[in-house]
């Protein structure tokens, strides 16, 4: 009796936890309806996408499973799920950055015909657009473009008799005039890596006439330890150590926005997202002195960062034309205009967003210029400010920590872009 | 003293109750161990895929990779003052915690809270008070005129912050297995040794202290596997910076596989600090079985 006990529990156990297991998952039931799987990471403009969802299956019936996780957890499940075949996800969070590795790797569908056929594609700001198309394709529609503004405090800068930069030469002036040991000049990005200080550093290295190779994309040679590269990193290094915060060697952009809103930096140069926070009233003691401006430039000209993302199709998706759908819902003038309004995202992808009254009223606040502003640095922007290959993210890394190392001391100038020129031709060469 | 032989019968209960940890034992640990062994021989590439390769090439490139061989280094510094700290520390609680009655027992419940913080969580309180800027440790000595140093713009001062936050967030394992170890031990041995007229150092040093020790050698050993996957801390506090002084080599395993899509070369990372870890365990185990036995 004890033993037919024992047994019974045993496999009621086993069996109960498989059984229950299906009627854990949710959606299995309902695989009939039109569903499809989007992932997304974090940023104000994905979360306040998900937050429509309900506004797609209104206009649409696709019911839209709307995933936002970190950016960290993204980056293994999306890699995990691309090269497993998992094919579980329809619409894939697709940023520019990636795009050459994943379309090299076989990862994304091409979206060309269906993007060609956009009664509207005009409206597009081609730039973000044409940075998705590899050999001849388009793997990618944009919703969001940042570029690179500069933030200063007016009040500081006339206290300290001095202009507003136009040039980085100017910026080490008017940042030794307005240093004080209350107030740090300027604040920028250090911590090493392609989305951290390999996302402000090309700012410099270009207005000095810097590149990252010969001649993008024709000589891929790399050519980092170039004398302009030298002397842009001389710059950053004597920003960033004379008149920069204690610490900023380890600053990254949390860091930087606090420095600003709480008055310990006068200056930065960064992404759009990042100083229109210093002129934020509600987070920012001294949103009424910061200004935005274009960033400084050189001999070169000027070259606003830019960061571009957009929404993708993973290969062998078999519910591509339900995933185009929400590509094209996502992207259209209405729920970029959506956006605009309820999330702070004047990173939107089509012209016609800043012609709705609405979104010029709410960006007005941020001040009087910004949208325009913000066309101009992205018509000065450089589609390859960041190069567009395959091998980038591990080129953009390597070039960071060198650039990192430098800035705090663990090498000179010369050796780190020494050494970045090494690693990158490595790296190349594998 | 050997236990009494079980039935027959009640063996079989036994073996099967370890049916369902052995499934998952299995399922989620030995075969992925497998498949990263089996990887680290190829050069399989996220991007480029697999060429067909099989051999210990990854192996022999560990040896000649500079990268690799400082990350040893730097793990090995966050291994072994991490795990000092927090064995000293969480004993030290330990020991004056278990002298402690009545209401201030409730002492035990605060000082385990650190224990309860996710890692990332943690990363962000101590990369905070390590950022000049926002520090009220900083805030407080500026009033007094004195400039504290940035930690983590130097490779020394970036390991240290490591090892502290490391050390704040687990010191109350170290402490909840030294108090259980503690409360086994028994108070007539120490008024033994007061009669006897040893001091309480003394007899700390002398009774307490041998009696702790394979408590403390079985702790340390945790720790010290534990420490050898440092990943959060490193990943929030410094990415890997200033340069790549504080990539660890659980962290280069991560760039390796994640960044730089060597998944291959990425495993044999993997596979290195597996065995590296498992010698450490097993050297140890032993040398714990040898002090129990004597």
């Amino acid at each position: 009796m004890i033993k037919v006990t024992r047994r019974a529990l045993t496999a009621t156990l086993l069996l109960g936890s498989t059984a229950l297991a299906p009627m854990l998952a949710p959606g299995t039931a309902a695989a009939q309806e039109r569903e499809v799987n989007v992932l997304l990471f974090s940023m104000p403009s994905t979360r306040g996408l998900a937050a429509l969802a309900d506004d797609f299956e209104a206009e649409t019936g696709i019911k839209a499973n709307i995933d936002v996780v970190g950016q960290d957890v993204f980056e293994s499940r999306i890699t995990l799920s691309f090269t497993g075949g998992a094919r579980d996800i329809d619409v894939v969070h697709t940023p520019v950055i990636q795009v050459q590795r994943w379309v090299e790797a076989g990862w994304l569908e091409p979206m060309t015909a269906q993007i060609d056929g956009l009664a509207d594609k005009d409206d597009i700001l081609s730039g973000p657009l044409e940075a998705y198309k590899v050999s001849g394709d388009y793997y990618g529609m944009p919703f969001f473009a940042e570029t690179g503004l500069m933030a200063y405090r007016k009040d500081l800068l006339e206290a300290a008799g001095v202009g507003v930069p136009e040039t980085w030469d100017e910026m080490l002036e008017v940042a030794k005039a307005v240093d004080s040991d209350d107030t740090a000049a300027i604040a920028m990005r250090v911590a090493p890596g392609q989305g951290f200080n390999m996302f402000v550093f090309p700012m410099i290295m270009r207005a000095y006439g810097g590149k990252f190779f010969a001649n993008y994309p024709d000589d891929m040679t790399p050519a980092i330890n170039s004398p302009e590269n030298l002397k842009a990193l001389n710059t950053y290094i004597t920003l960033m150590n004379d008149y920069g915060p204690q610490g900023i060697g380890n600053f990254n952009f949390p860091e930087v926005v606090a420095a600003l809103q709480n008055g310990q930096a006068a200056m930065t140069v960064d992404g759009t997202s990042i100083v229109s926070q210093a002129v934020d009233p509600a987070a920012s003691k001294f949103a009424d002195q910061f200004v935005l401006a274009l960033p400084p430039g050189g001999p070169a000209g000027r070259s606003p960062a830019i960061a571009v993302h957009g929404l993708g199709i993973p290969a062998g998706s078999e519910n591509a034309d339900a995933a185009f759908e929400f590509v094209k819902w996502a992207t259209s003038t209405e729920t970029l205009s959506k956006l605009a309004i309820n999330e702070a995202y004047p990173d939107f992808t089509r012209a016609s967003v800043a012609e709705n009254p609405e979104v010029q009223a709410k960006y007005a606040d941020v001040q009087e210029n910004f949208l325009d502003l913000r066309v101009e640095a992205l018509t000065l922007a450089l589609g390859h400010y960041r190069p567009l290959i395959p091998t980038w993210p591990e080129i953009g890394a390597a070039i960071g920590e060198n650039v990192n190392a430098a800035v705090n001391g663990l090498m000179s100038p010369e050796e780190a872009l020494e050494a970045a020129e090494d690693e990158m031709k490595s790296i190349l060469a594998y | 003293m050997t236990p009494p032989r079980a039935s027959a019968a009640m063996d079989r209960t036994y073996r099967r109750m370890l049916w369902p940890a052995s499934l998952a034992v299995g399922i989620f640990a030995i075969a992925p161990l497998l498949g990263m062994l089996a990887l680290s021989f190829t050069d399989f590439h996220l991007v480029r895929g697999w060429s067909g390769k099989i051999g210990i090439h990854n192996f022999l490139r560990l040896f000649e990779d500079r990268r690799f061989v400082s990350s040893i280094y730097i793990m090995m510094a966050l291994s072994a003052f991490g795990v000092l700290a927090q064995v000293v520390l969480g004993t030290a609680i330990a020991v004056g915690l278990d002298k402690i009655v009545g209401k201030w027992r409730v002492a035990r419940g605060i000082f385990v809270v650190p224990f309860a913080v996710p890692h990332v969580a943690v990363a962000l309180i101590w990369l905070s008070l390590f950022t000049p800027t926002l520090s009220p440790i900083n805030a407080v000595f500026a009033v007094f005129g004195i400039e504290v140093p940035a930690l983590l713009t130097t490779q020394t001062g970036a390991i240290t912050a490591i090892v502290i936050a490391d050390t704040w967030a687990t010191y109350p394992f170290v402490m909840l297995i030294v108090l259980a170890a503690l409360q086994g031990i028994s108070p007539d041995l120490d008024e033994a040794a007061a009669l006897d007229g040893a001091t309480r150092v003394k007899a700390f040093f002398r009774i307490t202290l041998p009696l702790l020790y394979p408590t403390l050698l079985m702790v340390a050993l945790f720790r010290f596997i534990e420490t050898l996957k440092h990943f959060p801390l490193i990943f929030v506090m410094t990415s890997g910076g200033p340069g790549r002084a504080t990539q660890a080599t659980n962290y280069y395993a991560y760039v390796q596989t994640f960044q730089n899509s060597n998944v291959a070369y990425g495993a044999s990372i993997a596979v290195f600090l597996f065995l590296f870890a498992a010698a450490i365990s097993f050297y140890i185990a032993k040398a714990n079985a040898r002090l129990s036995d004597a």
